[in-house]
């Protein structure tokens, strides 16, 4: 069966590990024992000593805490019960002229503003950028992803969760 | 056991789906008895049958004529059951195994057996999307294998025509409005009999296209490729005897079925994801438009994805956009098979790859939207500009889930349109012609969770992305290069940014009379994504050409050509550079013909990026702008990345003026941005007057009318009343 080491892990999720080897993990079979290495590695990159359940983008968790299930971003913000969507809780700032569109896209064609809107949620906290969202103006901020996460335990880990109040 | 071998074929089929359905098991087979008797052998019986496949695909395309096959590989072959379900297949547009196999089913249940009757040696051919393809160019063949008079499968084969006779020249025919201005339609039409394609046939195809050298080689082509995977499989039947054979094809594809379900258990996590992107279509005003509808449209494509406990993926397309009087329509064919090339690259990367996969899925596509229209004269002529953004947001679906379980290294920012350009007029030899211009093949790639997207090195279509040479293409149309290159900040930014595009342009040369028409670009919207704080691609650019150019007398003169439109978006470097007629054209192009000394240039795509700008390493950002993927600009407006000059005068990164710059622009977005529930409350406003542009608000009653869904989720996310409607609606 294929493995690999927990530092192997750590550099292949951190970009850093050099491309002939991550060719070669691309193109063998699946290790089966990915994801609580996986975990173990986004642990040990966090400050805070919840338990990481499942990541839901490069640096949001969900994970248990004393308020129960929460989406967490890396630098410890909660944005609440995992459940609800994590981007109503977020700081957005949403690009609708042409000078703020200019500012990242300095050197293309851009959307006409009054048909497209660019929208960046960050964390409150540490201003990280976790979503771009491109949408017609008035379109609904979507919800990314609604894992079951108990299922996801229970019926495909075998490691069920104990059960929260 | 049904007899398979006494029963007709539609019998035989409706047969099949029945114990599908009573056993959840492909054609009832609950056990892959022969995999247990020996595996070895169930696995290089497989081989083979993909060494027939790939064999009989490169063979063919040395008989083609036309570059889109040879030189870029727009040709896929695949192995069928009787039933018409794919049991092996070649690289190449992949897309077209699933919809073969549509085709093929479609003439057994229209009766084919009795008439025009399926005999050995016939040959059938389709390129009606309703019947089995994605658009009126992908020309499919396919021939019955008989073995000892018994009907024991089918070989098939599509090839991508650059020329399909349409109302504009080439294959994607972007002026259609209906299915009667897409061209030569071969409506699942028997074209040949004893391995020979009937003479009266080829004459149709002579007389009706502009080009029918290609088509016509292509046909060749096709044949020879189908007959020589048909001898292939007799040979390969005469030694394992027949009851094996059959057997042996079922259990392939039960068996990609239970690989795709153990492949998404293994890889994702069960669950919802949703996405969405739009494509917006400009054409108010444009030459050749019939004022059947409005003329521009924003479709709204949202998905919603499930992946069950199962591990079956259910695809939802409710709330989308009705069809159009426009050629980007797409029947269910071209979604199913959006869907399989789609998993054969994300998900079948190990194990038998077949129809298997797909019958795996579940897919809504609602009646009378874009994605099943109910209207048959629809044309689908450019289906592909809306199916690539869609199954790009499958693709970053898909790769939530892998990012989730920890497979990082499969996660993809996903595909992008790539525009065609079309043409047709006088050759540069003086005779007549027409042709599509397939360097779009190579556009850029979404970026990975771990790394830049491949820079002019990926489509969704066809995995083997090639651009072409250029002397090729030279050869066969009436303009020569003065321009390839990277287009500069074309990859959306973010800690790895997508992979570039790159732009053409050429000199029309030797010719008084070349019409140029382009599809699938978005116009005034970004028609991708990007992932977990990346920034879409910009994707809606505009076409320059100068007219009436200089061009001969600066050349005359030794002056500098420009050999590309420039970084500047406001004032490009042809108009710095050439007199003449300077054309900035939005949407479609589609003008009056060039002639000789005109200048065209034309931009491809690059992918959606990946993760915060801020986090992008600045020595790789330094390495980008020496090699013209950024510009200093973009490093540091966007990235925050501060370069300075090495001794040399190489761009080199500042570290501390980067960190510094990083806090700063830290701040500034705390500064900037405002709580969603504020933002919201406000926007809540608008939304409630209708502030909105003509083409907006129709895109919302349009998603409204069909979907109860869209509409009760809109109007619960701002807070609207339930009989609330955006103003206007009739």
């Amino acid at each position: 069966m294929t493995g690999y080491s927990k530092e192997v892990i750590n550099d292949l999720v951190n970009g850093t590990l050099p491309w002939p080897q991550t060719r070669r993990i691309m193109s063998a079979y699946k290790d089966d024992d990915r994801f609580f290495k996986y975990l173990a590695v986004l642990q040990d990159r966090v400050s805070w000593s919840d338990p990481i359940l499942l990541p839901v983008s490069d640096h949001l968790f969900i994970c248990d805490s004393a308020e129960g299930r929460i989406t967490r971003c890396e630098c410890g913000h909660s944005f609440g019960d995992y459940r609800k969507n994590w981007k109503l809780k977020a700081l957005i700032n949403v690009r609708n002229t042409e000078e703020s569109l200019r500012e990242i896209y300095p050197n293309s064609d851009i959307p006409d503003p009054s048909w497209m809107e660019i929208r960046e949620f960050f964390c409150p906290n540490c201003a990280h950028l976790h979503e771009v969202e491109a949408a017609a103006p008035g379109y609904p901020i979507v919800h990314d992803f609604e894992p079951d996460l108990e299922g996801f335990y229970r019926d495909w880990l075998g490691k069920p969760l104990k059960e929260v109040a | 056991m049904l007899d398979r071998t006494a029963n007709s074929l539609q019998q035989r089929l409706l047969e099949s789906e029945r114990l599908m359905d009573e056993t959840g098991c492909y054609d009832g087979i609950t056990e892959l008895r022969l995999r247990k008797e020996d595996p070895l052998k169930f696995e290089t019986l497989h081989t083979k049958l993909r060494a027939y496949c790939v064999s009989a695909r490169e063979m063919a395309r040395r008989i083609s004529a036309s570059p889109g096959v040879r030189e870029v590989g727009e040709m896929v072959v695949a192995i069928y059951t009787p039933e018409g379900d794919a049991i092996a297949l070649s690289n190449g547009i992949m897309v077209h195994v699933h919809t073969m196999s549509r085709f093929i089913k479609w003439m057994i249940r229209n009766g084919y057996e009795q008439n025009p009757g399926i005999r050995d040696g016939d040959i059938f051919a389709n390129n009606d999307a309703f019947i089995g393809t994605v658009q009126v160019p992908d020309v499919m063949d396919v021939v019955p294998i008989f073995f000892e008079g018994t009907l024991v499968g089918w070989a098939g084969a599509v090839c991508h025509e650059l020329e399909a006779g349409g109302i504009t020249p080439g294959g994607d025919v972007c002026l259609a409005q209906e299915r009667f201005t897409e061209g030569l339609f071969v409506c699942a039409e028997k074209i040949g009999e004893n391995d020979e394609i009937r003479r009266d046939y080829v004459i149709r195809c002579e007389r009706n296209l502009r080009m029918p050298i290609y088509w016509v080689l292509d046909e060749k082509a096709k044949v020879a490729a189908c007959i020589d995977m048909r001898e292939s499989v007799k040979q390969l039947i005469g030694e394992i005897g027949l009851g094996y054979w059959q057997q042996l094809s079922k259990e392939y594809i039960e068996e990609g079925r239970r690989a795709q379900l153990a492949r998404t258990r293994q890889l994702t996590v069960p669950g919802i994801y949703r996405g969405h992107t739009f494509y917006g279509h400009v054409t108010e005003g444009k030459p050749g438009f019939q004022p059947l509808a409005d003329p521009n449209w924003l479709y709204n494509i949202p998905i919603e994805m499930e992946i069950t406990s199962e591990g079956k993926i259910r695809l939802d397309f409710d709330g989308t956009q009705p069809w159009g009087y426009h050629s980007m329509n797409c029947t269910p064919a071209g979604m199913d098979g959006g869907m399989f090339v789609t998993l054969t690259q994300h998900m079948n990367f190990e194990g038998l790859v077949n129809d298997g996969a797909w019958m795996a899925t579940e897919i809504n596509i609602p009646h009378g939207t874009w994605t099943n229209p109910d209207n048959e004269m629809a044309a689908t002529a450019t289906s592909w500009a809306l199916l690539l953004p869609a199954y790009g947001v499958f693709q970053r679906l898909l790769s939530r889930g892998f990012i989730a379980r920890g497979f990082v290294e499969e996660a993809f920012v996903g595909q992008v349109n790539s525009p065609m350009i079309e043409m047709g007029g006088t050759s540069q030899y003086g005779t007549g012609f027409g042709m599509a211009h397939f360097e779009c093949a190579a556009a850029g790639s979404g970026a990975l969770a771990i790394k830049d997207g491949l820079d002019t090195a990926y489509v969704g279509w066809n995995p083997e992305s090639d651009m072409g040479n250029i002397e090729i293409w030279e050869q066969n149309m009436p303009m020569v290069y003065i321009g390839r290159s990277i287009v500069p900040n074309s990859g959306g930014a973010g800690k790895y940014r997508g992979g570039c595009a790159f732009i053409s342009t050429w000199l029309i040369n030797k010719t008084d009379h070349l019409r140029l028409v382009t599809s699938e670009h978005s116009s005034r919207v970004f028609d991708n994504g990007g992932m977990c704080g990346g920034y879409p691609a910009p994707t809606c650019e505009k076409h320059h050409a100068v007219r009436n150019s200089d061009i001969f007398e600066r050349a005359e003169r030794r002056e500098p050509l420009a050999h590309a439109p420039g970084t500047d978006p406001l004032v490009s470097d042809f108009e710095r550079t050439y007199k003449g007629e300077q054309v900035w054209e939005e949407g479609p192009y589609i003008t009056r013909p060039h002639k000789a000394g005109d200048i065209f240039s034309h931009a491809y795509n690059g992918g959606g990026g990946f993760g915060d700008v801020l986090e992008r390493d600045p020595i790789k950002t330094a390495w980008d702008v020496e090699n013209g993927f950024l510009t200093r600009e973009a490093a540091e407006k966007v990235f925050g990345i501060i370069l300075k000059d090495d001794a040399d005068g190489y761009p080199q990164a500042d570290i501390d003026a980067t960190v510094a710059r990083r806090a700063e622009m830290r701040e500034e977005r705390l500064k900037g941005a405002v709580p969603v529930s504020e933002w919201i409350a406000k926007e809540s406003e608008r939304v409630r007057t209708s502030d909105f542009a003509a083409e907006v608000a129709k895109m919302y009653r349009g998603a409204m009318k069909l979907s109860p869904r869209f509409a009760k989720d809109f109007k619960e996310f701002w807070g609207l009343a339930s009989d609330f409607a955006i103003a206007g609606e009739k």
